[in-house]
């Protein structure tokens, strides 16, 4: 059925598949179209399809093509066809009303469209629009079609008996290769090379850990595993009964003060009331809010172990270092010097640590010998001596001995004769300057006897000097005037230019006593309470250090230079770090007696210092550390000194054993943190020592704890 | 525990019991113990005449009852305890007390003549019997230091160190009682201290304050007829410079020795003795201590030294060992500075000891707790101590006395 074209023919559709029929009825024609379509769809059919469709006859009727059909508003015609003529436009006479009556009286309007191409109306068939109905709906144009055939799956899992071509296989896949073999080499030399690492095998054994092998007990959440029972509710009283013993009931005047007192402060919860019967008890109306409240209780309360700490006092108590472990130190009385007939006032050791010098108030000073006690010299000076000092520098042998007004420089003559007679030539090479200038000090050379004796040159001062003493290189000399009302208290001494000066101008207070700094310029004066460190280049006020104490005694400074030590009548001594503050460091309160003499050790961290109690503490003393103390006791003693060389301590003990100096090699006392241990060794004589080392008695002092 | 099983052996041939156990009573002491065996002897031959003995259990002399020895010495009594027994060693006998002027430095003795230093600034040289018979005075400082160099015949060598920091070479003729000094030995920039000669008598060596020890030659130079340095040192002698100079101590040598002629040992106040070989002057060997040594002494019988510190023990060392320090014993009794040691020429376990505290004691390394006597006869303290070959002690000290003491080991044999 080969659809003959017809140039008048009029098709509602634009790309309709052609294969209608000429038919003068639109509608008749509709449904040939729809039948026509029906066996071009259908694949089973046997007719071929190809023979009444070709493409090319494709909506021919009218050749504009696919224009918009509103260029040919204006024109009667509406196109042209296959032989060129005009397709004229039917006419269309219908107006608005027409329009309306033709919608509200033909059944059929509804199913007429207006065909653009031809311009004319056409009426769908039942086929037509229930193909439209099929496509608005998503479903195939052809009723009969099955779109859920069961699939069958030409290859499938199963292996089949027949191959599924029968096509012979390839020669290649009988030929091994080429590339693959290739391949194969560059990875068996990449593995015999050892590029390429054979596979490690995989651990089999399953891996656990300790999820709780790290837990702290003391972290947060390993405290659940403590379990604290929560705290228990009181158990409800005679007061909290229906019916309470009158006792319980409270009168008037204490239920006005339970409702004037705070809910946190009243005693009772609630107020005891009584009742005839259990009947009668209402409700309790507080029910909800009490359980609120024990549920935050519950779950606010802290919740923690009470430790009761059981402490024995005794182990708050630092631990001293043992007295062992912090020799070497004084422990024994070794050597007495023997020769002095009064209160020995001074001593100081050559720098060579070979001789010991001790000035007394027998007029005498002595030279000894230091590991033989022997007094090798002996010389009478015309007053009571206060202050003997011996030249540090070594390559001087210079002693400097004052006595009342007096000083005097003294050549011993002891240790190597190169060094003492360059020592008198450096003083006799001394030439008188032109113009000489008035000097508050006389410096006179002696003759005669005293020239013999040793004596170099003598300074007559002013007043009566206390103190000498020596700065390290050994050309300087301090010399302690103390005397309040005076700016003339100390003065420096020159000794190769022999020339004197006074340092100071004014009266800072009544000096006690002077050091020179071992290494840097600095000048040290101890009035009463302070310490003046002064700058002797720069000539000003260094440091004041506060002692701390009411009236110092005696100074120290470290050979470091870096600590200085101040011994007070107040039974004081105060250590001070120079580089740290101008208070004292520590203040040490060992002696019960007023200190008169402290003393540096020169490389073991010891100082001594001794009291007029009778005693000698060495002090075992590092910065960061303890201090362990030593005492030694004897009778009152009036000054100290290190020897220098070796862990030995020279002291000189006044009064009753008057005419000693005892070298101890002794101690006893410790302090640390407030808390002293004080083993006290009794006092011996000489005969006693060896009885003695078994009869320590032991006091132990705590602080409260 | 009331009897014990002992055995006594003794290396005296003359004194040898049977060498059977006997059961002693455990609280016995020496005058027991002593009468047993003399018992035995008696038993053994009948001329026997009563000899005190001193008994050693494993090498230790018994100074207490056996029980209490053997508990404190943690020996077993279920077994047979072995019991040496010697000859009671006799008291050192004193014999004479040599007054001196001043304080007594330094004392060497030979078998004939004593020569002690003295602060007096002499040395004096005595008989054997107290007799004074010569001065040595040249010195111009207190003298510190006195050795011996060589005697033959009638004319000997003797050298004297002082404080003036010079060791002088005298020549003393004992047949005319003529000395002069033969050479001044000057180089020390410290008081001499110790000196001490060699084994061949060529050369000494001596150790002063200024650290150093020097060596010298101890031969006698011949006269060199040079008239004008002869005028300038006609009182000394000419000068003689050191062979060598050893430093390395870092404070003052306080005693020097000789070993044997290649090796010295000086013991200094720095803690440390130290080894030299004298042929090199180098440093062999130091041994460490922890207080500062006065005196040291050795012994070529037992090879060891034995020093004298300040913290009043006498320490005895193996200067061999190579371990590090070694104090094999340390023998405490003094209570004052041990300023004296010397080792016993004859016996090798015996060496006396002087201190500070006015005593020498006598010494036996096999009863360390104890010294064997205490000679006390000082009034001040003991500066210097010697024992010659002859079993002569001799002991000086502060008190200005030069004590001599007759030692012979044993009672027996005192008369040989």
């Amino acid at each position: 059925r080969r659809p003959n074209h017809d140039s008048t023919d009029e098709c509602p559709k634009r790309k309709p598949k052609k294969k209608q029929n000429v038919s003068a009825d639109g509608e008749n024609q509709e449904e040939k179209v729809t039948s026509g379509s029906d066996s071009g769809l259908r694949v089973s059919s046997q007719v071929d399809e190809y023979e009444q469709d070709t493409s090319d006859e494709e909506d021919i009727r009218n050749t504009v093509g696919n224009i918009p059909m509103e260029w040919y508003k204006d024109y009667p015609h509406i196109g042209y066809d296959l032989d060129g003529k005009k397709i004229f436009k039917p006419i269309r006479n219908k107006d608005e009303l027409d329009e309306f009556l033709d919608k509200m009286e033909n059944p059929d309007y509804w199913r007429t469209i207006h065909d653009k191409m031809t311009g004319t109306d056409v009426c769908l068939s039942d086929e037509q629009v229930d193909l439209v109905h099929r496509l608005q709906q998503g479903k195939f144009g052809d009723v009969n079609f099955n779109e859920y055939e069961p699939a069958i799956d030409f290859f499938s899992n199963e292996v089949m008996i027949h191959p599924v071509t029968n096509r012979p296989a390839d020669k290649r896949s009988f030929i091994p290769s080429l590339i693959e073999k290739e391949k194969v080499g560059k990875l068996v030399h990449a593995i015999k090379m050892g590029w390429i690492k054979p596979r490690r095998p995989k651990e089999t054994a399953p891996q656990y850990y300790d999820l709780w092998a790290k837990e702290d007990p003391n972290a947060i959440l390993g405290r659940h595993k403590m379990h604290i029972p929560a705290p228990k509710m009181r158990l409800p009283g005679h007061e909290e009964s229906y019916n309470p013993p009158p006792e319980y009931l409270l009168t008037d005047e204490e239920r006005q003060v339970w409702e004037q007192q705070d809910p946190d402060e009243r005693k009772l919860s609630f107020l005891p009331q009584k009742y005839l019967s259990l009947r009668a008890v209402p409700a309790f109306s507080r029910f909800i809010q009490e359980r609120f409240e024990r549920c935050l209780d519950l779950y606010l309360c802290p919740r923690q172990r009470k430790m009761r700490v059981n402490v024995n006092p005794e182990d708050l108590i630092p631990k001293l270092p043992r007295p062992r472990d912090l020799q070497p130190f004084p422990t024994l009385q070794s050597l007495v010097y023997h020769g002095h007939s009064s209160l020995i006032r001074s001593i100081s050791i050559s720098p060579s640590g070979q001789w010991l010098v001790s000035g007394s108030d027998d007029c005498t000073v002595r030279f000894w010998e230091v590991c033989t006690t022997r007094c090798l010299k002996t010389m009478e000076v015309g007053g009571p001596v206060k202050s003997v000092a011996w030249n540090p520098a070594p390559s001087i042998s210079l002693v400097a001995v004052s006595y009342g007004e007096n000083v005097i420089l003294v050549n011993p003559g002891l240790g190597d004769r190169l060094i003492c007679s360059a020592t008198d030539q450096l003083i006799s090479s001394y030439e008188e300057p032109e113009e000489v200038k008035d000097q508050q000090v006389q410096w006179a050379v002696p003759e005669g006897k005293a020239q013999e004796q040793g004596q170099r040159l003598i300074l007559t001062h002013p007043k009566a000097v206390k103190q000498v003493s020596w700065h390290g290189r050994g050309d300087y000399l301090a010399c302690v005037m103390p005397d309040d009302g005076s700016s003339l208290q100390v003065v420096i001494h020159q000794v190769s230019r022999r020339r004197t000066q006074n340092p100071f101008h004014r009266n800072k207070g009544a000096v006690q006593c002077v050091s020179f700094h071992p290494s840097r310029p600095y000048f040290l004066v101890a009035t009463q309470r302070y310490v003046r460190v002064y700058n002797l280049i720069k000539q000003e006020l260094t440091k004041k250090l506060m002692a701390n104490c009411k009236w110092i005694s005696s100074m120290a400074v470290h050979p470091g230079g870096d600590n200085v030590i101040c011994g007070s009548y107040d039974c004081r001594l105060a250590w001070f770090d120079l580089d740290l503050s101008t208070k004292p460091y520590k203040v040490l309160r060992h002696h019960k007696k007023a200190l008169r003499g402290v003393a540096y050790h020169k490389h073991y961290p010891l100082f001594a210092s001794g009291s007029d109690d009778g005693t000698v503490i060495v002090c075992h003393g590092m910065v960061y550390n303890v201090t362990a103390c030593f005492c030694f006791s004897s009778l009152a003693l009036s000054h100290i000194s290190f020897y220098s060389v070796r862990e030995w301590c020279v002291s000189i003990f006044s009064p009753q054993l008057f005419g000693l100096i005892d070298v101890y090699i002794a101690n006893h006392i410790y302090s640390n943190l407030g808390c002293i241990v004080t083993i006290t060794l009794p006092t011996l004589s000489s005969s006693q020592v060896r009885k003695a080392s078994s009869s320590f008695a032991l006091t132990l002092h705590c602080p409260k704890l | 525990m009331s009897q014990l099983q002992a055995r006594f052996f003794t290396d005296n041939k003359k004194y040898v019991i049977d060498d059977v156990p006997f059961s002693i009573p455990a609280v016995s002491e020496i005058t027991d113990l002593s009468n047993v065996i003399n018992k035995l002897l008696e038993g053994k031959n009948g001329d026997h005449k009563h000899v005190e003995f001193d008994f050693l259990v494993q090498g230790q002399f018994l100074r207490s009852s056996l029980a209490t020895h053997l508990e404190t010495e943690n020996i077993s009594t279920e077994e047979v305890v072995e019991i040496e027994y010697v000859e009671k060693y006799t008291a050192p006998q004193p014999e004479e007390c040599i007054m001196h002027d001043d304080w007594i430095s330094s004392v060497e003795a030979d078998s004939e003549w004593i020569l002690t230093g003295s602060y007096d600034k002499t040395a004096r040289i005595w008989s054997l019997e107290g007799k004074a018979v010569a001065t040595v005075a040249g010195h111009t400082d207190v003298v510190k230091g006195v050795a011996w160099v060589k005697r033959d015949g009638l004319s000997s060598l003797l050298l004297t160190a002082s404080l003036d920091q010079t060791v002088l070479l005298w020549e003393w003729s004992s047949e005319r009682n003529k000395l002069r000094a033969r050479h001044c030995c000057r180089g020390h920039a410290g008081s001499v201290d110790t000196i001490s000669v060699d084994p061949t008598r060529s050369k000494f060596c001596s150790g002063s304050w200024d650290k150093m020890l020097k060596i010298w030659s101890a031969e006698m130079s011949e006269e060199s007829n040079r008239p004008r340095k002869k005028q300038k040192t006609e009182q000394l002698g000419p000068t003689r410079t050191p062979l060598m100079t050893l430093s390395g101590h870092t404070e003052a040598v306080s005693s020097v020795l000789w070993m044997d002629t290649e090796e010295l040992c000086s013991a200094s106040w720095d803690h440390t003795i130290r080894l030299w070989d004298a042929e090199t002057g180098s440093q062999k060997n130091m041994l460490t201590g922890s207080k500062v040594f006065n005196c040291i002494s050795y012994s070529p019988l037992c090879h060891r030294l034995a020093t004298g510190s300040t913290d009043r023990h006498v320490r005895l060392w193996d200067p061999r060992s190579k371990d590090g320090s070694l104090v094999l014993l340390s023998l405490t009794s003094h209570t004052g500075w041990v300023t004296a040691v010397r080792w016993s020429p004859s016996h090798e376990q015996q060496l006396i000891s002087g201190s500070l505290d006015n005593l020498v004691k006598l010494w036996d390394t096999r009863s360390c707790k104890a010294p064997l006597y205490d000679l006390a006869a000082h009034e001040d303290k003991v500066l210097c101590a010697d024992w010659t070959d002859c079993g002569l002690i001799l002991s000086g000290g502060a008190d200005n006395k030069l004590y001599t003491y007759r030692y012979s080991a044993c009672l027996s044999d005192a008369g040989a």
